[in-house]
């Protein structure tokens, strides 16, 4: 007789196996139904498919020729990539919500390009999007973390008319490195940046602002936008897929809680359900992403594994708080969750594909989770806690609309503090700030789809770090980057 | 020459029912390639595919199994195989799904959801139910390979659910491995 793995059950008649032939596959009931209850109950999906794609062969003899190199590049690699998302996604049930695509860093792309030339290369990129079906592409960015070329200033000058002028383009840029250390003077310029391109984009309530991440230790393959990058350390294309989001993680502790009530539960009982259901959700975002890759004839790169929340109700980071045993979000006790949610989910996901990469953990976007814009809208959740939480998750300060009022500099230092988070813990920090042109505290802003909506938060000590930022320069790479 | 023949044997349940069995493969000399087993409510059922020499005949399997000791008798039947399956390359088609469907305990849902898979041309390849408090759920491993639109099965299926009240999805089956299992392939 044949050997056959060991494969240990219930006794049968309690739960059944059900296999196929010559026991290829040996599934037992209790777990397609788990399963099931996830793709059913819980919205089961996969966040992001995104393509990344190297530019630095576009670059031609003027700004036409290179132009239209890239847009070409684009529709001869990412022709196909929509169609076959869709492909792949009917033929396993499971959606695919966002298709998008990731670039090199423009600034390399359009070395010698003035500011004028890196608007021409936003618009091309948006014609180049649009072209193959692409909502959002990433990658109008630079890494600056220790100083700027000439080429770097121009293209930070051109963000707020070229992301003003573009619908699909989302801009980051890199300012700092737990190995480099942050540079100020680069801090300056994307303070006063987010000012000018949230006026560009006054009559939208500051939008533009919203498609700018600024980062320290952004990684190069990271699916999720706005700060998707195809780094230069990548290959020539690959795909990189976000997991699903929090809302399965939410509905999952909510069927144990019920089930098992939750006088008979303890705080690593609901540390291992976040862990399997993470492994499940992970697994699923590894076979989407693996068949899209296979299919497309590309490099499958990585799995993110960020929870990344959406407006939608029932698919809030906010919620797992409050399921986990806050009343408030931001509540004495929010941060301690959110490290453990966060560990948790690592734990289930690092085992459950080949390679986990990106930012891989939770997000806590205000203005897209529908529950952490309450929060602030009630007084529970203030800018400071909300630092707090960004340094045992990912990303950090993320869609949190202040004031239109609050200066550049103010601006550039509460940047400069998530950055210093990012840059002495070894993690990726970011900040997307949306100064809402004409509104203040309380006032509500609303971007509509999946850019959500909040209440404008506080902020405090408006106009006291201006002569921090004004001393320009580099902050020192931290001594533990000296490890040679 | 060998010919390979499948054995089916039903019986209420009692320790050694394997043993005789394999035994009296084993004493007519067989070769035994696959075997399986489950119980239901004390019932076993057992299916086994095992090689002989051409000398041998399902008449003389029948009689091996017939003269087994023991107060509870079991029922088999024998059967050559038309045509012999290369064990080692079986496996699930690519359209393999998994179908569930849950509802409330009545007549004929079995019947029901096996006639929907039966009048497209797909083959239940695998069946568990089970019933928990008056839920009745039943897991359907079903071959899609003749079907050319999914997402044609998938609106008759929303169709038959808001006919019937069953709760139904319908997902790849590799869906259910990656999530179920540790390795994967």
């Amino acid at each position: 007789m044949r050997n056959e793995p060991f494969r240990p059950g219930r006794p049968t008649g309690i739960g059944k196996t059900i296999h196929s032939e010559k026991g290829e596959t040996m599934l037992h009931s209790d777990q397609i139904l788990a399963t099931v209850e996830m793709i059913q109950k819980e919205n089961l999906d996969v966040r992001t498919v995104t393509m990344g794609i190297n530019l630095l062969d576009c670059r031609g003899g003027g700004i036409e020729e290179t132009c239209a190199r890239i847009e070409n590049k684009i529709a001869r690699m990412a022709g196909d990539f929509v169609p076959t998302c869709n492909l792949i996604s009917r033929k396993l049930g499971i959606p695919i919500v966002n298709k998008r695509i990731s670039i090199t860093p423009i600034a390399l792309v359009g070395a010698g390009f003035e500011r004028g030339d890196f608007v021409q290369l936003a618009l091309a990129l948006d014609r180049a999007a649009a072209q193959v079906g692409v909502d959002i592409l990433g990658g109008f960015s630079a890494q600056v973390e220790k100083g700027m070329t000439t080429t770097d200033r121009e293209y930070i000058a051109s963000i707020p008319e070229a992301l003003a002028a573009t619908q699909r383009v989302c801009a980051s840029i890199n300012i700092g490195s737990s190995h480099k250390g942050i540079n100020m003077d680069a801090l300056d310029m994307v303070g006063r940046t987010v000012k000018e391109l949230a006026e560009k984009t006054r009559d939208q309530g500051g939008f533009g602002a919203a498609k700018f991440v600024v980062f320290c230790n952004q990684p190069g393959d990271n699916p999720f936008m706005a700060g998707a990058i195809h780094g230069i350390e990548e290959a020539e294309a690959v795909l990189n897929v976000g997991v699903s989001g929090p809302g399965v993680i939410a509905r999952a502790l909510e069927r144990l809680i019920s089930s098992a009530g939750s006088e008979n539960l303890r705080l690593d009982d609901l540390a291992e359900e976040i862990k399997q259901t993470t492994f499940r959700v992970t697994r699923c975002g590894e076979l989407v992403g693996r068949q899209v890759s296979k299919a497309l004839g590309i490099e499958f790169g990585v799995v993110d594994l960020s929870l990344a929340p959406t407006p939608t109700i029932g698919d809030s980071v906010g919620e797992i708080l409050k399921i986990l045993g806050v009343d408030a979000i931001g509540a004495p006790g929010s941060t301690a969750i959110l490290a453990m949610l966060n560990d948790a989910v690592k734990k289930g996901g690092l085992f459950a594909s080949k390679t986990v990469g990106g930012l891989s953990g939770a997000f806590i976007p205000v203005m897209e989770d529908a529950l952490l814009a309450e929060a602030v809208g009630k007084g529970e959740l203030c800018l400071e806690k909300l630092e707090a939480m960004t340094c045992v998750c990912s990303v950090g300060l993320d869609m949190v609309p202040i004031p239109g009022s609050v200066d550049a500099e103010t601006i550039s230092a509460i940047i400069a503090d998530e950055m210093a988070l990012g840059m002495i813990n070894n993690k990726t920090t970011a900040a997307r700030l949306i100064p809402v042109p004409g509104k203040e505290a309380g006032d509500f802003v609303s971007f509509g789809g999946l850019f959500g909506a909040s209440p404008i938060m506080p902020v405090r000590n408006v106009g006291k770090s201006g002569r921090f930022i004004a001393w320009g320069g580099r902050m020192p790479a931290p001594i533990h980057s000296f490890k040679n | 020459m060998e010919r390979q023949m499948i054995i089916s044997v039903m019986s209420k349940d009692r320790p050694g029912i394997i043993a005789d069995v394999t035994g009296a493969i084993y004493e007519l000399d067989g070769n035994l390639a696959d075997l399986n087993q489950s119980v239901l409510c004390g019932y076993l059922t057992m299916i086994l595919i095992a090689a002989f020499k051409d000398t041998i005949t399902p008449e003389d399997v029948i009689a091996k199994l017939s003269h087994t000791k023991s107060d509870i008798k079991f029922d088999a039947l024998v059967k050559v195989m038309d045509t012999p399956v290369e064990l080692m390359k079986a496996q699930v088609p690519e359209k393999t799904y998994i179908l569930t469907a849950q509802g409330k305990n009545r007549r004929g849902l079995v019947y029901g959801i096996s006639s929907f898979c039966s009048q497209r041309n797909i083959n239940i390849l695998d069946l568990a139910t089970t019933l928990a408090d008056d839920q009745y759920t039943m897991i359907l491993q079903i071959d899609l390979s003749s079907i050319d639109s999914i997402s044609e099965v998938r609106d008759d299926l929303a169709e038959y659910a808001e006919n019937t009240g069953l709760r139904i999805v319908l997902q790849h089956n590799d869906i259910f491995r990656v999530t179920s299992e540790i390795a994967m392939k």
